[in-house]
């Protein structure tokens, strides 16, 4: 009997070896003297890379409230940011700005997540019984208020400077940039993985049928005697719990957060590659975004071959992004991977 | 500065949010979107005024303005929405949101991230001797000024309400567009051009947008944010007022201009910049206890 024929059949339990698998892989590098050199311009692959498994948390627990429950939440990044701050005000050290409290980073990543949860709870008890299109307002009204907050509120936010000093520990585990690059992206992946088969496991489930259920009839949901406002509440509140475990671990990576990473366009950039991969599907939103941030990525070395100053390129990327987003509503609805049939769209 | 010059702010911004907001609540009364990319609809107008205001005096710069925007409106919904209309108010949504993108970056690549300035001449008028009422280092009162810009500003939007009201009980367009916003089958039935009446509808938005566009722009300045820095006020104002009801918006427009600009007073100096993030404190609270506004529809659903 090969090792193939041991590997366990489900898509779940083969994401979960292999995240373990990653995870353990990264703990042991990162722990060995080994070090690792990354080639001069590939390292760029590296924090693109480091962004879309970051990015992939936070895509997974949107297509749970969207993809499955039929929840427009066009705030999440609100979530991710409430992770990442809560995880950097109190894990951070003597910062010079905003409010460091110095815990042990374990707990401040524990905190961050059931603190996004919580505002997940507050935000979803408050708003998920609105029309889809007034929930997709009040979740981005409260990704906006939160913005404005970190900005403004300087004592505790540190302004628009942010959060310095944050641990970094995979940082000190490595030793030099490459080595942590790499096992920061290997680590993550294997979190993306994990993520990816819980997900599975969840939404496989007989849970993930009545999620699906209400996204395609709420009234015929309710009147089989499912509660429809727990699910939903559960499904949101999964979600914002995740983004906030991604706005953790990217604020233990990066060491600094600052309102700048913290934008809708995060929000617009997991949205868009949820869509154009087909959302509902946990491998087709990966594939979406993966596309992209494959475009961003190729931006960055266009930009070079290109003659025009990097703010215009800027511009000409958000200008394709929005194009793309446009493009997919209109043509491919159920995106690129998905299934029409079960989305019920037409195209 | 007191009580009653902050109020006079807050009817100026409530006024050019109150011409914008009633253009946003049509869109979303007849066509059943929420129109994102409405905040570029005013930067475009703005632009537009602007650069007419070059070679024309400022009245016929606004009204080349208007123009202008209800053209942009009606090309952009006959390209971008109006082959969507089928699909429902999420696709549309999200739609606007990507062609909110794409025009705030082409604009920003034809005009920079400078601001330009209308060339006005202002006068101030200002009450003398109105007595001080201090609270702590508030003051309840207080002496007041408003200029000639402010003045434009509320007569544009007083002659607004005028014409809309007009527009919408005296005309047959108007009559239909109420019909439609009711219940566009039963317009239907009734022999109603229900996509005239929506062209009809984008560039009725469009004229507004432009003109909210020119006011917010000699109020503060022409720059590629100056629609967007404004959206969510207007967003608010409509939903506040009722979405779809333009009397409602209105309303909503002046509670929301009062609002942020009471907590631009009172807010200490250095968060002054969560004086709009008010407005949507607003809006939440009002979401939540009850969510269809000061004159109606229902968006609750379950």
């Amino acid at each position: 009997m090969s090792v193939a024929d041991r590997l366990p059949e489900g898509d779940a339990e083969r994401a979960a070896l292999l995240g373990l698998g990653l995870i353990a892989f990264a703990l042991a590098f990162a722990a060995s003297p080994l070090t690792a050199i990354i080639p001069t311009g590939l390292s760029v692959f590296f924090e693109v890379g480091v962004l879309f498994v970051v990015y992939g948390i936070l895509v997974l627990g949107l297509d749970l409230q969207y993809g499955h429950t039929g929840l427009v939440n066009f705030g999440h990044v609100v979530f991710f940011a409430v992770g990442g701050y809560t995880v950097a005000i109190l894990a951070a050290q003597n910062s010079f700005s905003g409010t460091s409290l110095g815990y042990p980073w374990p707990l401040a990543l524990v905190a961050g997540v059931i603190t996004a949860g919580v505002v997940g709870a507050i935000v979803g008890a408050t708003s998920l019984r609105l029309r889809d299109d007034f929930l997709a307002i009040a979740t981005l009204a409260a990704a906006e208020i939160f913005h404005s907050v970190t900005v403004n509120v300087q004592g505790i936010f540190g302004g628009s400077t942010g959060i310095l000093s944050i641990p970094r520990p995979i940082r000190t585990a490595a030793g030099d940039y490459d080595t942590m690059m790499i096992v920061t992206l290997v680590l993550f992946s294997g979190l993306t993985a994990l993520t990816y088969a819980g997900l599975t496991r969840l939404t496989d489930a007989p849970y993930g049928r009545v999620l699906r259920a209400i996204r395609a009839d709420e009234l015929v949901t309710r009147s089989v005697g499912k509660s429809v406002f727990t699910y939903k509440m559960q499904a949101f509140v999964y979600g914002a719990a995740l983004a906030g475990f991604a706005g953790g671990i990217f604020a233990l990576y990066n060491g600094a957060l600052s309102p700048e990473f913290f934008t809708i366009q995060v929000t617009v950039t997991v949205w868009i590659g949820m869509l154009l991969g087909g959302a509902s599907n946990h491998r087709a939103v990966l594939g979406g975004l993966a596309v992209i941030m494959g475009l961003r990525l190729f931006s960055r070395f266009a930009n070079d071959a290109v003659p025009v100053t990097a703010t215009e390129f800027a511009s000409l990327r958000l200008i394709a992004i929005g194009m793309i987003l446009v493009l997919v509503i209109r043509y491919r609805p159920a995106g690129i991977w998905g299934d029409p049939d079960e989305l019920g769209v037409d195209s | 500065m007191g009580l009653a010059q902050n109020i006079v702010f807050g009817l100026v911004t409530g006024s050019y949010i109150a011409i914008a907001a009633i253009g946003f609540t049509l869109i979303y009364g007849i066509v059943d979107m929420i129109n994102f990319a409405y905040g570029e609809y005013l930067t475009i107008g703005a632009f537009v005024g602007f650069l007419a205001a070059g070679l024309l005096p400022l009245p016929a710069a606004v009204l080349v303005a208007m123009v202008g925007g209800g053209v942009v409106s009606l090309a952009l919904a006959w390209l971008f929405f109006t082959p969507i209309n089928e699909t429902g108010p999420v696709p549309m949504l999200l739609t606007s949101i990507g062609l909110g993108l794409v025009l705030r970056n082409v604009i920003r690549i034809f005009a920079g991230g400078s601001a330009r300035y209308y060339d006005t001449t202002t006068e101030t008028f200002r009450t003398q001797g109105i007595p001080e009422v201090p609270v702590g280092s508030f003051d309840l009162v207080g002496d007041v000024y408003v200029t000639s810009e402010h003045l434009v500003v509320v007569g544009c939007a007083v002659a607004v309400f005028l014409v809309i009201h007009g527009l919408l009980t005296r005309t047959d367009v108007g009559i239909a567009m109420r019909a439609m916003g009711d219940s566009e089958d039963l317009a239907r039935v009734r022999g109603i051009d229900t996509q005239f009446i929506r062209n009809s509808v984008w560039i009725l938005a469009g004229v507004l947008a432009g003109l909210a566009g020119v006011l917010v722009g000699i109020q503060t300045n022409v720059n590629v944010t100056t629609g967007y820095a404004h959206i969510l006020q207007i967003l608010a104002a409509a939903i506040l007022g009722g979405a779809g009801s333009p009397y409602g918006a209105i309303a909503g427009a002046y509670v929301i201009g009062i609002v942020v600009a009471l907590s631009t007073a009172f807010l200490p100096s250095h968060m002054t910049g969560l004086s709009s993030a008010m407005a949507f404190v607003v809006l939440v609270a009002v979401l939540l206890v009850k969510p269809s506004g000061i004159a109606g529809a229902e968006v609750r659903e379950a």
